[in-house]
């Protein structure tokens, strides 16, 4: 099996120019997702996540640009290709399963020909009946009986939305899944099975997987690897037992610790004073160091590199915490 | 206040909403959201309503707050102002006082501040509705609530509008809006689930330090059991209309006994990524309770009903010992 990655982010940069001016949403971003690994991305809201998938399958608004970096899936530079190329990557190359499986459906289309469409439209040539047949096989994966699919969105709940927007985006066999907020608007029972369902599909089928969240306790459960992003940029990148027992930046260590958790005996839960940046005006140096207990003296001057701290391990910090690391 | 301490007692609650079909509008059946629920809250402590969407947590606190009339049951409020009042029976200017006695805070911070007020407006407001104090005494105590939620110097908050702060700054003006007027009861629902993760323990660890400086009771109403762990004294799992269990929240998350509780609790994710958690069985999905059959709610969902489950009424909620209470026949 081919050990080189099958996707490489190097140095992603982005803007949004808004009505108040620039805003830094994605700086400096670079991150490996190996064969059949599944990579979280975790981060608060505007920390850049959503907008570095979105880099990834070139599906920015218009008044974005990607100022710099490169996007290499399987070798190929996604951000030098044209429109039409582009088209091609979507779908069969990264898939994506979006946050709000209501608005990913079409309220008037059956459920089973929305896939079919989509799959006839990137297999040219693809047989109606072969498509449907596609759907058969790919419903009771997600875990809808194939029935469901001459049904209407509305008439699904919206776990059986959420399946199908999944069932939607592993249709065309892409060699890469990028799954945002997949779960967010469920109930935890029903997160809890399509969690399971997710997992279980990426194994068997070895698909590479980016899964976006929030949710720290999601992501401890679905990722090999985490990447924590902070404004815009990537604070620190893992394994998942590393991130979470010996997290060398501090805003890492600060996450974890503000997590509540139902396992184990009550934890005392530490604050983060004060908020996430505001990125039309970003900090100087660290984007992390007005919050930050550890800042030294060269924290608001210079950005921190993104290191190799050992055993794949990066960090972005001038003065990490030391930990027991390999 | 009652014989036993509760500041709260809720006694058989019900509410219906009917539904109905067609062009003419015929009812054709109800939603049982509240279902014959009883509990107390004692004074100074907080009780969490746990459960999936649709299990009637919401329809519970909207009918606490008397935002909405009960069909049946009733709401005992035993407070020290205003002597043990029936939350059905108040009127005129008791129910202004009740207005004053138990307040709500609400999920978005960002709808349910107006936009078009200031932060001193806003939190005066109720004040100048409950007719106390003069100006610089409303003016006085509107400080002294904007520094008590942490958003100091208060000069600074004062004439700013909603839009110039963020999430985290709203649910604080949320906060110090609900307690300006001194209540003793607080229907907080869902108040940080829109909340990023840094911001959201500095809000909850805020609202249990006040709960305690001011003696104020939540009834804190979430889908989160993580959160409710954190914030509340006693748990109570809320499933089609009905409490299912309820305890101490220690004695919950570590010994749940009815089947659903443990599906539920079992479901929760774990950050811990050595941990292979594997969630407890439960059938099928949520369903609307529209006109229920007589038996366990649970029973179509349920791993271990038998026959006795599904020929009985719906369990009785009793206790198995130091206050756990559970609904369950094969408990």
């Amino acid at each position: 099996m081919n050990d080189k990655p099958i996707l490489s982010v190097r140095n992603l940069t982005m803007h949004y120019y808004t009505r108040k001016g620039d805003v830094s949403a994605v700086d400096d971003v670079s991150f490996d997702l190996a064969r059949g690994q599944s990579l979280g991305l975790v981060g608060e809201s505007g920390c850049g996540k959503t907008s570095v998938a979105f880099s990834l399958l070139r599906l920015l608004p218009e008044n974005a640009q990607l100022l710099a970096g490169n996007v290499y899936l399987d070798g190929c530079d996604v951000l030098a290709l044209d429109e039409k190329e582009v088209r091609k990557i979507r779908w069969r190359g990264i898939s994506m399963v979006f946050q709000a499986a209501m608005n990913a459906l079409d309220p008037v289309y059956r459920v089973g020909d929305q896939i079919i469409e989509a799959l006839q439209t990137h297999f040219r040539g693809l047989g109606e009946a072969e498509a449907r047949d596609r759907v058969i096989e790919l419903f009771p994966m997600v875990g809808l009986d194939p029935s469901l699919m001459e049904r209407y969105p509305h008439e699904f709940s919206g776990g059986m939305r959420q399946r199908a927007v999944i069932a939607m985006a592993l249709s065309c066999d892409p060699r890469v899944i990028i799954a945002d907020e997949p779960t967010t608007a469920l109930d935890v029972i029903v997160q809890d099975r399509i969690l399971n369902e997710l997992r279980a599909i990426q194994r068997k089928m070895g698909m590479s997987m980016i899964y976006i969240t929030h949710d720290i306790a999601v992501i401890a459960e679905v990722s090999d690897r985490i990447g924590v992003m902070y404004a815009g940029r990537m604070a620190e990148l893992a394994s998942a037992v590393d991130i979470f027992e010996n997290p060398f930046h501090p805003y890492t260590h600060a996450l974890m610790n503000a997590f509540p958790s139902i396992e184990g005996e009550k934890q005392e839960l530490k604050a983060l004073p004060g908020e996430p940046p505001d990125l039309l005006s970003p900090p100087s140096g660290c984007r992390f160091h007005p919050r930050c207990s550890r800042r030294i003296e060269s924290c608001n001057r210079l950005q921190p590199p993104f290191e190799d701290m050992g055993d794949d391990h990066f960090v972005a910090c001038w003065n990490p915490r030391e930990v027991g690391n390999g | 206040m009652d014989e036993n301490g509760a500041l709260v007692n809720v006694i058989e609650l019900e509410k219906r909403f009917a539904v109905s079909a067609g062009v003419f509008g015929r009812v054709k059946g109800h939603i049982h959201a509240v279902d014959d629920i009883s509990f107390d809250i004692p004074s100074g402590r907080s009780l969490g309503l746990v459960g999936e969407s649709g299990c009637g947590k919401t329809t519970t606190g909207k009918l606490l707050a008397r935002l909405m009339d009960p069909t049946d049951g009733h709401i005992y409020l035993n407070d020290d102002l205003m002597g043990r009042i029936d939350l059905a029976e108040i009127r005129g200017r008791e129910l202004k006082t009740f207005r004053q006695r138990v307040q709500i805070i609400f999920q978005d911070p960002y709808e349910s501040l107006n936009p078009r007020r200031t932060i001193y407006d806003t939190v005066e407001e109720p004040l100048r509705v409950q007719g106390a104090g003069i100006l610089v005494e409303r003016e006085a105590r509107v400080v002294k609530l904007l520094e008590l939620v942490g958003l100091t110097p208060a000069s600074s908050f004062l004439f700013r509008f909603p839009h110039e702060l963020s999430g985290g700054q709203r649910q604080r003006v949320a906060i110090a809006r609900a307690l300006v007027v001194n209540p003793v009861f607080v229907i907080a629902d869902e108040p940080t689930s829109m909340l990023d993760v840094s911001i959201r323990i500095g809000v909850m660890q805020l609202m249990t330090e006040l709960a305690e400086r001011l003696n104020v009771s939540y009834l804190y109403i979430t889908h989160d059991l993580a959160i409710a762990r954190y914030m509340c004294h006693e748990i109570a799992v809320m499933y089609l209309g009905k409490i299912v269990e309820q305890g101490e929240t220690e004695e919950m998350i570590k010994n749940p006994l009815h089947p659903y509780t443990q599906a539920l609790f079992s479901a929760v994710p774990i950050p811990n990524p050595r941990r292979n958690r594997v969630a407890i069985g439960i059938k099928g999905g949520v369903s609307a309770p529209i006109d229920p059959p007589q038996r366990c709610r649970f029973y179509d969902r349920c791993l271990v009903g038998d026959e006795f489950c599904h020929d009985n009424d719906h369990p009785p909620l009793e206790d198995r010992g130091a206050g756990h209470r559970v609904a369950c026949y094969k408990v």
